[in-house]
């Protein structure tokens, strides 16, 4: 049974830090349905700086720079020059998967050999230190956003830009920095699916988890302690599809696959209004 | 749009592609050629293109009929899986009657894609809820409920692939020209951009349409029924976009099997925007980006660039034109 509560862990942490930088961006009241897109670029650098011969430790770094230049860049489209966030976000995802697919060529060349990079190390608890430090990530959000002046000025622009730019304030540098550090966490969430689980890279590796991401936090009701268990569970159900299927039981697992959007849909349907989500959600900058 | 615009984001998207081929280490006048020639260099290329433009094109009208009507519908993914799941269901129940396995499949694929909006119709309009959050939600429940039907109800029990049962060859469409892919499925995608075309600016209905989609409240003002309106274009996108799966099946694959897309509901928004979000330009759009990737197939195998070039290029012009266009899209977002 060990073996299968590594596996979850291994399998929720990417999901949750993904899922906890959308929910800082998303609170800061943009959007980037894109994260599917930044968890590719980030398991594309992670893997390609590892196949260079550095560390998985570098890997991670590289990841996380690779990262804050994609939240930059999508701060640069819809939240500087206020084009739709939604359009953004998608043409994002078809470039990120366009491009990690050409430089993955180039590199591996036509041969199609399997090309491994070295994952993280097991640390203090079995498993790596990193993806032990991603399940405190949504706890150190809930206290910053809490108890910190910058967390109440980030929850301000996703809930009444309009307050914010009253006291002064810049809602575009607020939500530059919430989708910054947004990249940050979905690249780094890609990543560690690279540097733990599936060491080596294949075109769209990361295989919808940044839509389920998105799920989380729809489901998280925008509250980042709910992600907790949201991404335990899911990691632990995809944990358990590896042991369901090489038992040859592969058919629930659609099932389990469809639960994050229908719980979600339905936390959406049963909430009174918007679901509980920010009230500028989406919304361009003042 | 400004000519200097257009100008400027073709001129950036066709200098960055020929960077890309140079790192690919080709010459651009090369993989140009290469390209050219695998996307209209014969009668097979050109149907290979004409083929492939199918689901972009009807997407990405799709994207514009809802798009115009302020409805974000970002699920036209899950709605052309929808359709091609009712493809796969329906088409194989009439092996001898090619009639009739065609209507039925080209009135369930349409209905699908509008049941699979259907939820996010509601949600809109019943608990405020944005239709990019339910779409990307539902664009996930289908693509499980494809792969749980290809490996349940809907699988081959003569195969040793989890995919559905195939359509007979009488039911498949045939071939417009013999020794090319593209069959009358193209000519209906293009009829329907036409139309949609045609009701969107030159009738009553299209004009009001587009004032919901501007202008909500003073169209709520001036008295139209703007829920009736916007429902009904986002179940019409929905349709569309179910009925692009439904061709999909009864054009070119013949069966379901998973995964079924690689992701042209997403493409079609790309292509809707490029095209100005006009059924036209949306059409012509989507026809360029076939001839991409059916000529970039040809630039892989004959210049060495790999071939997701194809899907570089237009996300390239599309963030082009958003950047310099900027704010300006942003009106129709609701």
């Amino acid at each position: 049974m060990t073996g299968f509560v590594e596996i979850a862990l291994l399998l929720s942490a990417p999901l949750l830090l993904a899922a906890t930088g959308e929910l800082v961006l998303e609170r800061a009241g943009s959007i980037q349905i894109g994260l599917e897109g930044t968890m590719l670029v980030g398991a594309y650098v992670a893997f390609a700086v590892g196949r260079g011969g550095s560390s998985p430790e570098a890997s991670l770094a590289a990841a996380a720079v690779a990262g804050l230049l994609a939240g930059l860049l999508f701060a640069l489209f819809a939240v500087a020059r206020r084009a739709d966030p939604i359009l953004v976000g998608t043409v994002w995802n078809l470039l990120a998967l366009g491009a990690t697919a050409f430089a993955y060529r180039l590199a591996a060349g036509e041969t199609g050999s399997v090309l491994e990079v070295r994952t993280l190390p097991r640390g203090l608890f079995g498993i790596p230190d990193a993806v032990a430090a991603s399940f405190l990530a949504p706890v150190v959000l809930h206290l910053w956003l809490a108890r910190t002046r910058a967390g109440l000025r980030l929850t301000a622009a996703g809930e009444n830009p309009e307050a914010l730019r009253s006291l002064g304030l810049s809602v575009v540098a607020v939500r530059s920095g919430a989708a910054a550090a947004s990249g940050v966490l979905g690249a780094l969430g890609g990543a560690m699916l690279i540097l733990t689980v599936s060491p080596t890279f294949v075109e769209g590796v990361t295989a919808g988890r940044g839509f389920l991401a998105l799920a989380l936090v729809v489901f998280a009701r925008w509250k980042p302690l709910a992600l907790l268990p949201a991404a335990l569970l899911l990691g632990s159900v995809t944990a358990l599809q590896y042991r369901l299927q090489a038992g040859g039981f592969g058919l629930p697992y659609a099932f389990f696959l469809a639960l994050p959007g229908l719980v979600a849909l339905a936390a959406l349907a049963l909430a009174s209004t918007r679901g509980g989500a920010p009230k500028a959600l989406g919304s361009t900058a003042p | 749009m400004k000519a200097r615009t257009v100008l400027g984001v073709a001129i950036g998207t066709l200098a960055a592609a020929a960077l890309l081929v140079l790192l690919a280490g080709a010459s651009p006048a090369d993989a140009f050629a290469a390209l050219l020639r695998g996307a209209f260099g014969s009668k097979a290329a050109v149907g290979e293109t004409a083929a492939r433009s199918t689901g972009l094109v009807l997407t990405a009208v799709a994207a514009v009929v809802a798009f115009r009507a302020g409805v974000l519908n970002i699920g036209l993914e899950g709605q052309f899986l929808a359709g091609a799941a009712a493809a796969a269901a329906v088409g194989p129940l009439f092996p001898d009657l090619p009639i009739a396995a065609r209507a039925a499949v080209v009135f369930a694929a349409p209905l699908a894609g509008a049941l699979q909006a259907a939820p996010a119709v509601w949600l809109a309009e019943k608990r405020q809820v944005p239709p990019v959050l339910s779409t990307i939600l539902l664009n996930l429940v289908a693509v499980a409920g494809v792969t749980w039907l290809v490996r349940g109800p809907l699988r081959d029990p003569a195969g040793d692939y989890p995919q559905s049962r195939a359509l007979s060859d009488a039911v498949l469409l045939s071939p417009l020209v013999p020794g090319a892919r593209a069959t009358a499925a193209v000519l209906a995608a293009l009829g329907l951009a036409a139309t949609a075309a045609f009701l969107l600016a030159r009738t009553p209905l299209g004009l009001a349409l587009r004032a919901v989609g501007e202008a909500p409240r003073a169209a709520r003002a001036a008295g139209l029924p703007d829920v009736r309106l916007r429902s009904g274009a986002f179940l019409a996108s929905g349709a569309l976009a179910g009925l692009a799966g439904g061709l999909e099946v009864l054009a070119l694959t013949g069966r379901l099997y998973d995964p079924f897309s690689a992701g042209v509901g997403y493409s079609g928004i790309a292509a809707a925007l490029l095209g100005g979000m006009t059924p036209l330009g949306g059409a012509a759009s989507g026809f360029l980006f076939a001839a991409l990737g059916a000529g970039s197939s040809a630039l892989q195998r004959d210049a060495g660039v790999p071939s997701a070039l194809a899907s570089i290029v237009p996300a390239l012009a599309v963030l082009g034109l958003l950047l310099a266009r900027g704010g300006r899209t942003a009106e129709s977002s609701r």
